[in-house]
């Protein structure tokens, strides 16, 4: 009996570490803000409009001292009564976010909620959002600064892309494997966008957004460059476990030692810093002719 | 088995059964205090309207969703009982006959598929799609169990008929996940953990009403079920139409616990343990296993959704994560300490 209470509570001890346990330090706050977006997090934070944002949703990543503040969870298994723990004056999300009922409890509660404009995931997309979340939260000026350092970081990215003489396949593989099927970026997502402004096309030609896909079609796809989202990268490292996965040996990737680990949030949503990213990925695609 | 005995063990039951759905009311993200639960059942009597917050979350969420896990486990555990009656199975659960693989599949379906065929209810949508599911899928195995002389299905080959259907619709479940968009899937999974959070008073009250009509119904048939247990010649011998009584009671368990599936996901476990646990107390009388199985159901339900609620605080659990975690140890326990037989 001992025993089995003891793991119970080791286990007890185990999930209640990391950041659902969090301390709300806000508690004075009269402005509370739950924001239950990873793009929306980033500009906030980006703006410097961080000081009422009281919590926000897991995969909010973005800066590292986001990890400070509390959690309500992920954000399509959200729970009312999590976020109204929180106490928020105001719910920001971008409509990715359920289970439905729980989005009507809180209509019903009448719990103040807001979503910025629905703009394309490009970059006059995102300049959109940034200014007009400047706007909202005071910070016009600052939002300026953010687009203009976007701009002109694109604007280099896409000037040193005109030099490449090559365009090297890319695979972006995320969240690792999970019996020996790949979860791959497509065509439709930020990431192959970001791929392309870097110089390169992405090796497998699938659409929408995310595919699982064989071991065999990424063994056929031969890429030149192997990326894999942080959460997989570090998973796979620790035994060196990336060269025995299946497929991943036969592609010049792996001859060439070109497999690389990159930030989950640096690769699925376009914000202030996406020029830099881009940036960063022209380094890793075009090792030779990037600065 | 005890008269005495199981009066005992129904008011232990009750006690606990009410001093748990206290805590789980009080207790939660949000604390709510006696005070506040007080004044929104006074501007209940009173039909006014509740301004304050706590008292309309302990109103609209708190509330519902704690009646609806009494319901909720009320429903598995009977069902439980009814089908490893029917059965005289031990490993029998209220979904093998393809209840609940039918209603995650309908339930996939309505996520994967909802907006390309213009499903659409309202917040009726999902409960419906799942209910259907459910219901469907049992009547399957039902008429596929059906062998070709005579038209009557024998036991064993309703729950083979049962495992391969599950099997086909999980794996339904499975393409549907395949094909999924990334927040379609993770609606998926959790759908399949099961969850009270999204509890609500319209939905309450069909499942309470399906709830209990049904469980007063079963009893009816608790002594057939009795005489079932000694086998089904035995139990034709003694009058008792094997046909009919299978007919009412799937019947009986299918919209069950159909219903309760399709407004809370699926959460396995309670239905399988609860029946045992009642039995290695007090022996397997049916008149007692049922009224009882729905108490301690109830029971093992809200406790799993409080502690569902508390122990990542203020974040929470799927419940069926919880209802194993704690179930299982539970059960093995229980189980290499009592010299139970089925």
């Amino acid at each position: 009996m001992k025993k089995y209470l003891v793991s119970f509570l080791l286990l007890t001890v185990l999930v209640s570490c990391g950041r659902f346990s969090n301390k709300d330090e806000k508690q004075e706050n009269e402005e509370r803000i739950v924001c239950i977006s990873k793009q929306y997090s980033e500009i906030i934070f980006a703006l410097g409009a961080e000081e009422n944002i009281v919590a926000v949703d897991l995969s909010s990543t973005y800066p590292p001292e986001i990890k400070d503040l509390p959690t309500i969870g992920y954000h399509r298994a959200l729970s009312t009564e999590t976020i109204l723990a929180m106490k928020p004056t105001l719910i920001l999300h971008d409509n990715n976010i359920g289970p439905e009922q729980v989005v009507t409890q809180l209509e019903e509660l009448q719990i103040p909620m807001k979503t910025f404009g629905n703009y394309q995931s490009t970059i006059a997309g995102t300049d959109s959002l940034i200014h007009e979340m400047g706007d909202y939260f005071g910070k016009t000026e600052k939002a300026k600064a953010l687009v203009e350092k976007l701009k002109s970081d694109m604007n280099l990215a896409l000037e040193e892309g005109k030099k490449f003489t090559s365009k090297p396949k890319v695979l972006i593989i995320h969240f690792g494997r999970a019996s020996n099927v790949y979860l791959v970026m497509t065509k439709n997502s930020v990431a192959a966008k970001m791929v392309e402004w870097a110089g390169g096309e992405m090796a497998v030609e699938a659409e929408g957004q995310m595919k699982q896909l064989s071991p065999e079609v990424v063994a056929a796809a031969n890429p030149d460059i192997i990326l894999l989202t942080d959460f997989g990268y570090d998973q796979l490292s620790q035994g060196n476990e990336i060269e025995k996965l299946p497929g991943i040996a036969a592609t010049k990737a792996f001859q060439e030692n070109k497999i690389f680990r990159v930030e989950e949030h640096d690769m699925v949503y376009i914000g202030p810093r996406t020029g830099e990213n881009v940036l960063q990925l022209q380094k890793l695609i075009h090792p030779d002719e990037s600065k | 088995m005890n008269q005495s005995n199981s009066k005992v063990i129904g008011l232990a039951l009750l006690v606990i059964l009410i001093l748990i759905s206290l805590f789980s009311v009080k207790f939660g993200a949000v604390s709510i205090s006696i005070q506040e639960i007080g004044n929104a059942f006074t501007h209940l009597i009173q039909g006014t309207e509740i301004t304050d917050l706590n008292e309309r979350i302990f109103m609209q969420i708190r509330l519902p969703r704690v009646i609806m896990g009494i319901f909720v486990g009320a429903a598995l555990a009977v069902g439980g009982v009814l089908m490893q009656a029917l059965f005289r199975n031990p490993i029998v659960e209220p979904g093998l006959i393809g209840t609940s693989s039918g209603a995650a599949f309908g339930a996939a379906f309505y996520f994967v598929l909802g907006a390309t065929f213009k499903l659409n209810l309202g917040e009726w949508t999902l409960p419906i799609a799942a209910c259907l599911g459910g219901i469907v899928s049992t009547m399957l195995v039902f008429y596929l169990s059906q062998s070709k002389n005579g038209g009557k299905s024998s036991v064993v080959s309703l729950l083979l008929t049962g495992i391969a259907i599950n099997a086909l619709f999980l794996s339904g479940v499975g393409f549907l996940s395949y094909i999924a968009r990334d927040p379609q899937a993770r609606s998926i999974t959790f759908w399949n953990l099961g969850t009270l959070s999204g509890a609500y008073w319209e939905g309450l009250l069909i499942v309470a009403i399906v709830t209990t009509f049904s469980i007063l119904l079963s009893l009816r048939y608790a002594k057939q079920l009795n005489a079932l247990m000694l086998g089904e010649q035995e139990a034709q011998l003694l009058g008792i139409s094997i046909f009919q009584l299978k007919i009412k009671i799937l019947l009986i368990n299918v919209v069950m616990v159909a219903v309760a599936t399709a407004f809370v996901g699926v959460i396995g476990f309670v239905g399988l343990i609860v029946p045992h646990l009642l039995r290695m107390i007090n022996g397997s009388d049916n008149r007692f296993l049922i009224w009882s199985g729905a108490l301690l159901g109830a029971i093992v339900l809200t406790a799993s959704d409080l502690t569902a609620r508390l122990i990542l605080s203020p974040a929470e659990l799927p419940i069926g994560i919880v209802t194993s975690l704690i179930g299982v140890p539970v059960f093995i326990i229980l189980l290499r300490r009592t010299n139970y037989f089925f």
